[in-house]
Formats: C-alpha cells, sequence, structure tokens
C-alpha cells in the first residue's frame, strides 16, 4: 500500500506526460517484491506545490550536475525542480565529436610526443570531458554520460587510441536521453570497445567469449535474475538464480564472431595499422559462425546474417527482464544514492520497462522519474549519503570556487586521486555499485572502494592545494598540455575577493554551495574564527585567503565528501 | 573417495619432501619460524591468472597440454623443469627456481572457489552445490576474498582473521593493492598504504589554532547520517595512520636493496614489486608497531589475457609472460628481504586469482574465464619440494572438462589451501569457522587443510 500512495505522489509530481506510465506501471513494477523486503520508511516528499527549498535545490545540483554554483542554484530555485529537469533534458553543448578523426597507429613521428598525446592518449577526450563539467550547460547529459561509462567500462589502459575513445564515449553524451537500446547496439558494434574486450577479429574457429559475458553480466542484466524492486530472484531453497549459463554465453560469443575494424583510408582489412577505432566495425564473412545459435531462449537460425545475430544478442540483452532493475539500480545509485528503497527501484524500474508509451529502456523518462521521484526529493534521512568519488570531488568544488578551465589540471589529478577517467583499471570500472559500506550488514557505498588511508590524504592534499595553495598563479593551473588551444585553468577568486570583510557573506555562499544549508552555529562560527585569524593589509588578498581557507576546511570535511 | 584423494595429497607431499631433502641435501630444511611471529601476504592475480601457463607438466603429459593448449601452450624447448619434479614454472618465472632449488616454495595444483567437494558428474548433476556465477571476475573474487561460494559476501577473510587478532593502535592488515572485499572485517579495517609516495598532510600541523578547531569542528559526522558517519571516522583514522606510517614509509631501509633484478642489478620499478617493498618495510618495524600477527594485501592487474596472452613461436612471450615475469621478480626479492630481516621461515606469500582460465586457447592467441587453476605457495617455512593437489586430466571434454573448452573442477579449495596458511598464521581451530564461514565442510569427510608446511 505504501508504494501504491508514494506511486501517486510520483505521478502528481511528475506531471501529465507521465500519467499513463503511472496507469500501467505501478502494478508489474512491484511484481515479485512480496519477499518480505519492502519495509523501508517512507520518505517525506516536499509538500506538493511548496515552493522549492535551496537545500533541495542544491541536493538536486548534486545529484544531476557536476556541481552547485550560485547560478545553477538559483536557476533551479526560480523554475523549480522538474521544469530545471525538463530543460536539461532539452539541452545540449558537451561534445567529442570532432576527435573521432581516426588516424593509422604509425600517424605520429617517432619522437613526437605532441602528435602522441594527441592521437593515442585520452588527455584531449578527458580535458574535454572536465571543461565540459565544469561549464558546459548540458550538465545532467553529462552526468548520465559519466554513470553509462562506469557501466559500460572500455579503458585507455587497454587501447589507446583517442578518436576511439572520443567515438566510444560520443554514444553516451548522444544517447544519456535516448534509448537504452541503441547504446547496446552502439557499444557492440564499435571498434574501440572491440578491441578493449575482443569482439573484433572474434573468429568461428574458437570465437573469444570476453565481450559476449560483460556484455550479459555488466552491461546489461548481470548475474543474477532480480526483481523489479531489484531485488535478487530466489529459488525454492533461498538461492539466487543465474541469468545465464556457460552454454548462453557461448552462443551470444558465435554470434558476435565474424567483425574486424574498418581501417582508416580504406586501407585493407588485414592492415594492422590502419585500425578505425571510431568507426562501427565491418564483417568479415569468413570468420563468422553462421550455424544455427541458441542463446538465452533465443534461436538464431542457420543461415541469419551477421546483422541479425548481433541483433538478436542485443534483443535479449535488451529485453531480459533483469536488465530494466539493473540498468535502473546503476543510475540510481550513480545520480542519487548507492542504497535506494525496493519502492523506489520498483518505480523507475516499471519506467524502463514501459515509458508510458509502451517503450522500453527510455532513459529520457528513466533519468527523469529517478530524479523527480519523492525519494530523491526528499529530506534525507539517516541512511541517506553517496560518496563522492575523486571526479566529482574535484569538479563540485571548483564549480563551487568558480573555474573558467581547458581541463588539463583536473586531467593532471586525476590518476593521483585513484580515478582517471575514460582510464578503468578494469572492465569493473573503479569501483562495484555493490561494494558494501563498511561496518554496515545491509548498505552499499561503491565509492568507498576509493576511500581509504592512502586516499583521504590524496583528498586532503589536493583540497588544499586548490584553496589555500590555489591562487590563480599556481604552476599546475598555468601548465599548457600542448594541445591547442591550450587556455590553462583561472580560478575566479574575484568573486570571493568581493566579499571583502563580509565572512558572513562568504560563510553563506560555503553553506549554500557545499553543505546545501546544513552547517550549524557552531560550524559557522568555527570557520569564521579560522577565517579572521587572517589578516592582511590588502584587503583584496585577505580576502581571498580568508576565503581559501575555509573552503580548505569546509572541502576536505566529511560533510562534503558525503552528498545528502 | 575423498579420503583416498586426501591421502594421495598427502603422500605427494612427503613424497616431494623427502625428493628434496635427499637429492638437494638441504640440512636447512629444518629450519623453523624463529620466535612467535608470523606474517601471510596474499597476493592477488587480478583478472584471472592462466596458471596452465604457470605450473606446466613436463613428463609425457606434455604431448596432451600442448595438444590441448592449442594456440596457447609453451613448447618444450622452451621450458626447464623444477630439480626433481615433473612440472616447470613458466620460463619467465625463472627468478624462482633458487627459491624451490632452496625448498621455500610449493605448487598447489587446480584449486579454486568450490562450497562442497564436485566431480565432472556431480557439477552436473547437482547446480546446487556449484559456486554462484562461476567465471564472472566479480563474484568469483568475492569468493576468494570472501569465502562464501554461494552467498553475498560483506567482510573478507583478511578482515575477519583480524577480527580475532588482538588489536593494536596500526592495524595488523596492511593492504598496499587498495581496498578489497578481502580487508572488511566485521569489527575491523585495514590500513591501506600507497605503493609509491608518502602519506604526508600538505598544510598541517598540529599546533592550536583556529584553523585546527576549525577542522575538528567539522570533523564529526555523525549528526549527517550513518554514510557521513561513517566517512568521518574513516578520515579520522587516515589522518592518525598517516602520521605513523609516514615515518616508515620515508624512512631509509636496507630492504630496498633486495628488490633488484638479479640478472641486471637494476631496481624493479613495477607496482607489484612495490607493494612487496612496502611489506618488507612494515614487516621490518613489525616490533614498533606491536604486531605478533601481520596480514597483507598485495595485488598485480592485467591478467584478464582473452588475447595476446602468448605472442607466438614457443608461446614464451607475450603478456602473460611479462606480468609473470614482473611477479617473479618481485616475489623473489620479497622472499630475499625476508631472509635478510632473519624472517624467512616467518613469512608465507601466496598467489590468489579471480579464476583459473580455459585450458583452450582462444582464436585470438588468448584464453576464456574458467574455474580450477594452479597457484604458488612461498617462504622458508613450506615443505620443501611441495607440489600439492591433482593436475587434471588435460583432455578437452575429458574427466574433469565442465564445458569442453578445459574448464577444470578444482579438487582443492580455496579453505583447504588459504586454510592451511591461516592455521599456520596462528588462527586458532575454534576461530577457523569464523574466519572460514564454510569450515566444517572442509574440515571433515577426510577434507582438511593442505600440508603445506613442514612438519
Amino acid at each position: 500500500m505504501k508504494s501504491v500512495s508514494r506511486w501517486a505522489v510520483l505521478c502528481a509530481v511528475a506531471g501529465a506526460a507521465l500519467v499513463s506510465a503511472c496507469d500501467g506501471g505501478g502494478g508489474g513494477g512491484t511484481a515479485g517484491s512480496g519477499d518480505g523486503v519492502v519495509s523501508a520508511p517512507t520518505p517525506t516528499p516536499a509538500p506538493q506545490g511548496a515552493p522549492q527549498t535551496e537545500a533541495d535545490s542544491v541536493r538536486l545540483a548534486k545529484q544531476a550536475s557536476f556541481g552547485p554554483t550560485t547560478a545553477l542554484v538559483s536557476h533551479i530555485q526560480q523554475i523549480g525542480a522538474a521544469a530545471w529537469v525538463d530543460e536539461q533534458l532539452a539541452a545540449t553543448g558537451s561534445s567529442y565529436a570532432d576527435m573521432t578523426t581516426a588516424v593509422r597507429n604509425d600517424f605520429c613521428a617517432a619522437g613526437d610526443n605532441i602528435c602522441t598525446r594527441k592521437n593515442f592518449s585520452r588527455t584531449p577526450v578527458a580535458m574535454r570531458f572536465y571543461a565540459d563539467a565544469i561549464t558546459a550547460p548540458d550538465q545532467l547529459r553529462q552526468r548520465v554520460a559519466f554513470a553509462m561509462g562506469q557501466m559500460i567500462v572500455a579503458s585507455e589502459q587497454e587501447v589507446s587510441a583517442t578518436a576511439g575513445i572520443a567515438a566510444f564515449n560520443q554514444i553516451f553524451l548522444d544517447n544519456a536521453f535516448g534509448n537504452f537500446r541503441d547504446i547496446l547496439k552502439a557499444i557492440t558494434l564499435n571498434g574501440y570497445m572491440g578491441d578493449y574486450l575482443d569482439m573484433a577479429d572474434s573468429n568461428k574457429s574458437a570465437p573469444s567469449e570476453n565481450f559476449a559475458r560483460e556484455l550479459l553480466q555488466l552491461f546489461s542484466m548481470g548475474p543474477d535474475q532480480l526483481n523489479m524492486d531489484g531485488s535478487p530472484k530466489l529459488d525454492a531453497t533461498g538461492t539466487r538464480i543465474p541469468t545465464y549459463g556457460p552454454d548462453d554465453i557461448r552462443g551470444v560469443a558465435r554470434a558476435l564472431t565474424g567483425w574486424t575494424y574498418a581501417r582508416v583510408g580504406g586501407a585493407p582489412l588485414t592492415d594492422a595499422r590502419a585500425r578505425d577505432y571510431a568507426s562501427p566495425m565491418v564483417q568479415v564473412a569468413s570468420k563468422y559462425d553462421s550455424t544455427a545459435k541458441t542463446f538465452l531462449g533465443v534461436s538464431v537460425p542457420a543461415g541469419a546474417s551477421q546483422d541479425a545475430s548481433v541483433d538478436a544478442v542485443v534483443d535479449a540483452a535488451f529485453n531480459n527482464p533483469s536488465t530494466a532493475p539493473f540498468v535502473v539500480r546503476h543510475l540510481i545509485t550513480h545520480l542519487v544514492t548507492p542504497n535506494p528503497t525496493p519502492t523506489y527501484m520498483s518505480r523507475i524500474t516499471a519506467i524502463f520497462a514501459n515509458n508510458g508509451k509502451g517503450v522500453r529502456g527510455d532513459l529520457k523518462a528513466v533519468v527523469r522519474a529517478i530524479l523527480l521521484d519523492p525519494e530523491a526529493r526528499a529530506v534525507p534521512s539517516a541512511n541517506s549519503g553517496k560518496v563522492k568519488e575523486p571526479i566529482l570531488l574535484m569538479t563540485s568544488l571548483a564549480r563551487a570556487i568558480g573555474f573558467a578551465t581547458d581541463g588539463y589540471t583536473f586531467f593532471n589529478r586525476d590518476s593521483g586521486l585513484g580515478q582517471p577517467v575514460m582510464r578503468s583499471p578494469s572492465v569493473f570500472n573503479f569501483y562495484p555499485d555493490d561494494y558494501p559500506l563498511a561496518g554496515s550488514a545491509t548498505m552499499r557505498s561503491p565509492a568507498s572502494k576509493l576511500l581509504n588511508t592512502s586516499s583521504v590524504l590524496r583528498y586532503h592534499n589536493f583540497v588544499y592545494d586548490w584553496t589555500v595553495s590555489g591562487d590563480a598563479t599556481r604552476g599546475e593551473f598555468t601548465a599548457d598540455s600542448g594541445l591547442p588551444p591550450a587556455s590553462g585553468t583561472q580560478p575566479l577568486w574575484s568573486a570571493w575577493e568581493a566579499f571583502g570583510t563580509d565572512t558572513d557573506g562568504m560563510i553563506a555562499r560555503i553553506d549554500l554551495l557545499l553543505f546545501g544549508k546544513t552547517l550549524t552555529d557552531a560550524h559557522k562560527a568555527a570557520l569564521k574564527k579560522a577565517a579572521e585569524a587572517i589578516t592582511n593589509a590588502d584587503p583584496l588578498l585577505q580576502a581571498r585567503k580568508r576565503a581559501q581557507m575555509m573552503l580548505y576546511i569546509a572541502g576536505t570535511s566529511p560533510l562534503f565528501l558525503v552528498d545528502r | 573417495m575423498s579420503l583416498s584423494r586426501r591421502d594421495f595429497i598427502r603422500l605427494t607431499a612427503g613424497t616431494g619432501a623427502v625428493a628434496a631433502f635427499g637429492q638437494l641435501g638441504r640440512m636447512s630444511a629444518m629450519a623453523a619460524p624463529s620466535g612467535n611471529f608470523r606474517a601471510m601476504v596474499g597476493i592477488f592475480l587480478f583478472g584471472g591468472n592462466d596458471g596452465w601457463n604457470m605450473v606446466i607438466p613436463t613428463d609425457a603429459r606434455h604431448a596432451g597440454y600442448l595438444a590441448s593448449r592449442a594456440t596457447v601452450g609453451i613448447k618444450a624447448a622452451a621450458l626447464t623443469p623444477l630439480t626433481n619434479a615433473s612440472y616447470a614454472l613458466h620460463p619467465a618465472m625463472s627468478a624462482l627456481r633458487p627459491l624451490w632449488d632452496e625448498g621455500s616454495l610449493a605448487l598447489v595444483l587446480n584449486a579454486g572457489t568450490l562450497f562442497a567437494p564436485l566431480t565432472k558428474a556431480t557439477y552436473q548433476s547437482r547446480p546446487d552445490l556449484r559456486p554462484s556465477n562461476l567465471m564472472s571476475h566479480s563474484d568469483e573474487q568475492a569468493h576468494w576474498q570472501g569465502l562464501r561460494p554461494r552467498e553475498t559476501s560483506i567482510d573478507g577473510f583478511m578482515g575477519r582473521i583480524q577480527d580475532r587478532t588482538a588489536a593494536t593502535a596500526t592495524p595488523s592488515l596492511i593492504s598496499l593493492g587498495g581496498s578489497n572485499l578481502a580487508l572488511l572485517g566485521k569489527q575491523t579495517s585495514a590500513l591501506v598504504l600507497p605503493s609509491a609516495g608518502t602519506l604526508n598532510r600538505t598544510g598541517f600541523d598540529n599546533r592550536a589554532s583556529a584553523k585546527n578547531d576549525a577542522i575538528n569542528a567539522f570533523a564529526d559526522g555523525s549528526a549527517f547520517g550513518v554514510m557521513t558517519d561513517t566517512a568521518g571516522r574513516d578520515v579520522k583514522s587516515a589522518y592518525d595512520l598517516a602520521v605513523s606510517s609516514n615515518g616508515i614509509l620515508t624512512a631509509a631501509s636496507n630492504v630496498d636493496s633486495y628488490f633488484v633484478n638479479p640478472a641486471t642489478g637494476a631496481a624493479l620499478n613495477t607496482d607489484v614489486a612495490r607493494q612487496l617493498m612496502r611489506v618488507a618495510r612494515m614487516i621490518e618495524v613489525r616490533g614498533t608497531l606491536g604486531h605478533s600477527r601481520q596480514t597483507f594485501f598485495v595485488s598485480q592487474g592485467g591478467y584478464d589475457n582473452h588475447s595476446a596472452e602468448v605472442g607466438g613461436g614457443n608461446n614464451d612471450t607475450g603478456n602473460h609472460a611479462n606480468l609473470l615475469g614482473d611477479l617473479a621478480l618481485a616475489m623473489a626479492a620479497f622472499h630475499r628481504a625476508m631472509q635478510s630481516l632473519g624472517l624467512g621461515e616467518n613469512v608465507t606469500a601466496f598467489t590468489m586469482s579471480d579464476f583459473g582460465r580455459t585450458y583452450q586457447g582462444n582464436a585470438q592467441n588468448g584464453t576464456d574465464h574458467a574455474w580450477g587453476s594452479n597457484h604458488l605457495v612461498m617462504g622458508g617455512n613450506v615443505a620443501p619440494g611441495g607440489i600439492f593437489g591433482t593436475y587434471p586430466d588435460p583432455t578437452l571434454n575429458g574427466a574433469d572438462d565442465i564445458g569442453g573448452q578445459g574448464r577444470f573442477v578444482p579438487t582443492i579449495a580455496q579453505e583447504e589451501y588459504i586454510g592451511a596458511i591461516a592455521r599456520w598464521h596462528g588462527v586458532s581451530n575454534a576461530d577457523m569457522p569464523y574466519v572460514f564461514p564454510n569450515w566444517a565442510t572442509w574440515s571433515t569427510g577426510g577434507r582438511g587443510p593442505l600440508g603445506l608446511f613442514r612438519a
């Protein structure tokens, strides 16, 4: 009953576009959840029609952008959560499309490090990632793409072609609000992924199972059959039920044989130096297993075309019932919370299954529902919270301070902080979605895998460097990637200098942007004392130094590390 | 049936030990650990190490090995058998040969994740006895580290060992390989150190100041939910531990000098070598830390070689050769460093990995995910010449192959393998079921810890 009443709330909030989903999806969404696990406390949604609170505007900015800014928070405040999300669903701006021109792997002259950096590293794409994260308007599109790229992983660690990295990640930007099936199809045939997980040149004589397995395990349905609320289905003995077996993997692997890289400049398909990682792979009929294949309850008849085999695989992965909760859990985990209640899961999974117009996998509807769900918009409860991953730590701090950047200084920092974007250590991403919160029997805290004795000090030193030592003249901000247009990084301290001796004004801004107005009077008093211990005859310098000190104390605190 | 297998394992080990005694004339084989100190060093080979190319039969079975391994088999010409054994290590692992010859290396054959003893027949007839999600990296890593092969683990065996170890200001469970499930205890947490760099806290001093007052005012997350509370305690703990650890990491130490390539004299700078070098340092200062037992987690990644695992010709080059070469150099250096501290017999290092790989190579000179695999145990207290377990029938679709590509049912459970090391390390009989949740299965009915160590 609880879930019904909350469903009704969502429908009221979500508005007309989702009314039919509300009618059709609720019942199916809770199917299989009668295991007694649906007992989470009901979140307290903002009263309908109540004005958007500043705290919730900040919370939404943390969930849906790379960090609150004063402009963003006041904009959300002005137009309300739903209108802002809809605005974001239509926004564009970020792109890697201009970096997708593939080159031969002998394109650069020996010793031409700039050429190598430009064409055979993540550098340009990662710089763009950070530059767009800091200033591009389509923040939500980027956040969803970032989340997708942490579920469907390919990494510079194994394949360094810049055009491939750009093309692969462009799939997520293009389809962040598109259909999940299109993502699955595109990444299956993408040449960069083809190399990373060895589908390229997989031969019927002994097919590689690598991509086949990860497509099912990581990119779509996951290893265990799931109920729509995200809980595992259990058999009569209380045991989890696998979604696929070794024969399914084998069948999928056979269906995906017979593909190789397109080649640069029309080079022959045998030219190993001319792999085009940015284009879809092409067919090599002689390596394709054209015999009959069976997998996941699907049969592909003998003689079926390669395209038909690929579509059969993509459809089987896309349509598996577990794919909806598996993908939804990942998105909620990366946008809102790693510990969604079963009813929150059920509501969103139902929308993945059917957006209300009979369409499965509509990510626009899914993302909208995730963010406007009462559980996402509720005042935090004891179990609310999401540890910032290092990339969000960097971007959130920078956006709170105010930065202009070409992204290079972020790129220079991300490896040391344990999260080099587009360079995951393995296909399992930097951390798994189900990494447990230490000391808790039930809660997950994925980004806590990156939080340990070693990384805490690195986080600290990073924040110190960019605040107390973060003047515009700092060496790392002027560093030149050698890749035009290299504009470096400019922290915009002038906005803080403008506060002058108004320490309380600075504190109010820090309280808003970093903490969503949750600081206590004791916190504020302590910040003020630390700031006003700093004096300087130059009033602008004094203001800046005071702001830097307070941002350091705030930015290294556990309260900033956990979004809630 | 399992009784006879156990007897066979023990017999094999005993024979190996006797052979090493008699023919190598190693009087020091009687060496026992000096004092009570013990350290175990688990080296996790992420991605699924191809153990079938790490330990290779050199007798008549090699022909069957080559026939079944197809694209990835290492030719006989590249192999040198270990002294008095019918197995060779991968040719890239020659740095470990002297350790074998001195009796400080043991082989464990076809070990893996098991919920219950299985044969090919019972594997096929009893899905309810299989570990869940076999062949999956994440699940099998969790099974190795959590030792609950049919359940989800939220804690791991190393953390559980520490739960039952006397508490010290600096945890005696230390990872150089990042945070991992193995390290999570029910009550305790590990010290996680970087493999390079220090733990300096920029701009911080502990003199009384308004700044430090403010830092302290922001340190407590308990009013902001369980996640913030936990993060606050993690951060505070990290700051405290960094102070003590940093002194160790920045001090000069003689153990570093052992981390060189014996052939070239060049310093080893691989990540796995740097990790083991820091393990050596933390062992060196065990007294200062008040540690009578230490547990270490070390990692090496890159073993998921679905393609280009081997480089053609004799197949003794390629990605896998590079990884194993780095591993062998680092392990041998670590052992020499331990001997320099007089702790060769007090420290045992051992390998773990997601799973073994398909015996049959694929068309891209790589291998796919499988199950049972071979492992190495290193230390001055291991049974000299020890070879534990039985090598599987290498025939594809043969007696041990569950799928046709050479995915072999393990004959040794992780509990029998790691359990032996844990017992040696000092885990009491009473604590074994806590550390190894499935211990009842692996300590009865003729199953039990391997006789990895000298009697």
